[in-house]
């Protein structure tokens, strides 16, 4: 029955065959499979102290956000305070993942607001104009990084920035600020691993951008590039591109403008690639940039839709409707009515109502896995001051 | 068990009980384990798999024969007239009906898996074990998954005051 060898491989047997449960590597690789939920670590770490352990290994932290990188549960939103330096946090998910909004509040020293600048992979950047400092926040840990605005940035004339991690990494991040002197954009990064900012890049903007426009909305990272809307009576677009430290403006939809009852968004389109959403009144459209086999880029009108249709708002309710802010992993806007907050995911059109009170502040839509005591950065570089848990 | 079929290379599968298997050489290859040491040899060999016995080394060659890609008369999927989309769904369904087995069976599919390096088959069963648990309490989880609490109560209830809200 059997054929004849010349040789025989044999591969190497495991150490000893333990259950995959008492194995560590086996149940790294199924716990690495619990939803991203904000209950699902603290659950595991009940269990008994092994689980506890292994959840809370940076080793197994940095495993699990890259896998849920890409698809982060939106846990809520933070909202900034007009005359202090407080951030609130308005949770949206249900029991048992609801994060109390006390978990994720932050109270600054120093006075007046500040400003959200961006939030990514459980990230928070905002400017602190007392301090003239920008603020890295990781609301779960509670770890803080102060950095000091590098040379060459005017903050008065307005400032954006961006924060990510890379892929995989753990505690490491990047911040990108963007600064600007009438029609000069610059951009320079800092990398907690190096613990200094980079070089400054500049771009001139065209004539036909006005020089008072402001960062307004938030960066939306596609692939490596970070994304800005310049908003005003124009339709471009800031592109970063964070590999090759390059700075290009691009081309909107020609009609698209940014005024009065009208507003716009980059956000991330259905394939992956550009979008815009752009809204007046009650009419959303979503645009998609296309470049055909030669290499040019278009602009082409996707799905359109009616907010006070799809909300079901009554005639009173209907006026205004204000987008509030943009979950870019979800692709969903938080929309304010008369008759509450929706989040509303763009592809599939479902929404939620989140809260019912009346507030027009900007919402930072917070997607993020919740992942415990993991602090941020490793501390200890010029430039940046370590606060852990303050 | 396989049937040498013209043309297509074949390689021996050996368990530690004494049975023998023998796959193509592509649906073995399914393993990254078994992949690299034909890579890394010559041809014509037969490959000893310890620890592995063989009825879950039959469901193991059963579940890499369903997943091989299709270029040859390896399934039923093998036609180029069927949409990825409807291929994908017709996996997803032959999946579904695979993993219904025993705790103890599928334990030793995710060693399997974990061991021959087969990535699908161990995303398979380690995603429908944490499935079974997620929504149980925690008594159950350790009931079903045979572990013990070694937390002192007072620990354990420290735990839990760390995040209520996870326990609501």
């Amino acid at each position: 029955m059997t054929p004849s060898f010349r040789r025989h491989r044999r591969l190497r047997p495991r150490p000893a065959s333990a259950p995959p449960l008492e194995d560590g590597d086996l149940l790294d690789e199924i716990l690495l499979r619990l939803s991203p939920d904000p209950s699902s670590l603290p659950r595991a770490s009940a269990v008994c102290t092994r689980w506890r352990r292994l959840v809370s290994d940076p080793g197994f932290v940095g495993r699990f956000r890259l896998r849920h990188r890409r698809s982060p549960p939106i846990l809520g939103c933070f909202i900034r305070d007009k005359q202090s330096p407080v951030v609130s946090f308005v949770p949206t998910m249900e029991a048992p993942n609801r994060v109390p909004a006390e978990r994720f509040s932050l109270q600054l020293g120093g006075r007046g607001p500040i400003t959200f600048l961006d939030c990514r992979h459980s990230l928070l950047l905002m400017f602190l104009p007392y301090w003239i400092k920008v603020l890295v926040w990781d609301p779960v840990t509670g770890d803080q990084h102060r950095l000091d605005i590098p040379p060459g940035f005017d903050t008065k004339q307005g400032i954006g920035g961006a924060v990510l991690r890379a892929a995989g990494a753990i505690r490491h991040f990047q911040v990108v600020l963007l600064g600007r002197d009438k029609q000069v954009i610059t951009a320079c990064v800092y990398s907690s691993e190096a613990g200094v900012w980079g070089n400054l890049v500049s771009t001139p903007l065209p004539n036909e951008v006005p020089v008072d426009f402001d960062f307004r909305g938030v960066p939306v990272l596609i692939g490596d590039s970070l994304h800005y809307l310049i908003t005003g009576v124009c339709s471009r677009i800031l592109e970063f591109d964070l590999n090759k430290r390059i700075l290009t403006v691009i081309a909107g939809p020609v009609d698209i403008l940014d005024v009065g009852s009208c507003q716009s968004t980059v956000m991330r389109a259905e394939d992956g690639g550009p979008g815009i959403l752009f809204k007046s009144d009650c009419n959303v459209q979503l645009w998609r940039r296309k470049i055909d086999c030669d290499g040019q880029a278009s602009w082409v009108l996707g799905r359109t839709f009616e907010l006070d249709t799809l909300l079901s708002l009554n005639s009173e309710e209907k006026e205004p409707t204000v987008m509030l802010g943009l979950a870019e992993y979800n692709n969903a806007v938080v929309v304010q009515t008369v008759a509450g907050h929706f989040m509303v995911q763009l592809e599939s059109l479902q929404f939620n109502k989140m809260y019912e009170a009346s507030s027009w502040h900007f919402h930072q839509p917070f997607e993020s896995v919740y992942t415990g005591e993991t602090s941020i950065g490793g501390g200890g570089h010029n430039g940046a001051e370590l606060l852990h848990n303050t | 068990m396989a049937t040498r079929e013209a043309g297509k290379k074949m390689i021996m599968l050996k368990s530690p009980d004494g049975m023998e298997f023998e796959v193509e050489e592509a649906v073995a290859m399914e393993s990254q384990t078994i992949r690299k040491m034909i890579e890394d040899d010559c041809a014509d060999t037969a490959i000893l798999i310890p620890n592995i016995n063989s009825k879950i080394l039959s469901r193991v060659i059963e579940y890499c024969n369903k997943h091989v890609p299709t270029t040859g008369a390896t399934g039923a999927a093998a036609s180029d007239t069927v949409a990825p989309a409807a291929l994908a769904e017709d996996l997803k369904i032959w999946d579904a009906e695979f993993i219904k087995v025993n705790r103890a069976t599928r334990f030793d599919l995710i060693q399997a898996a974990s061991y021959l390096n087969i990535k699908g088959l161990l995303d398979l069963t380690s995603q429908t074990t944490i499935d079974t648990i997620s929504d149980n309490s925690l008594e159950e989880i350790r009931s079903f998954l045979s572990t013990k609490n070694d937390y002192l109560p007072e620990e354990e209830q420290t735990i839990r005051r760390e995040n209520q809200w996870a326990f609501q």
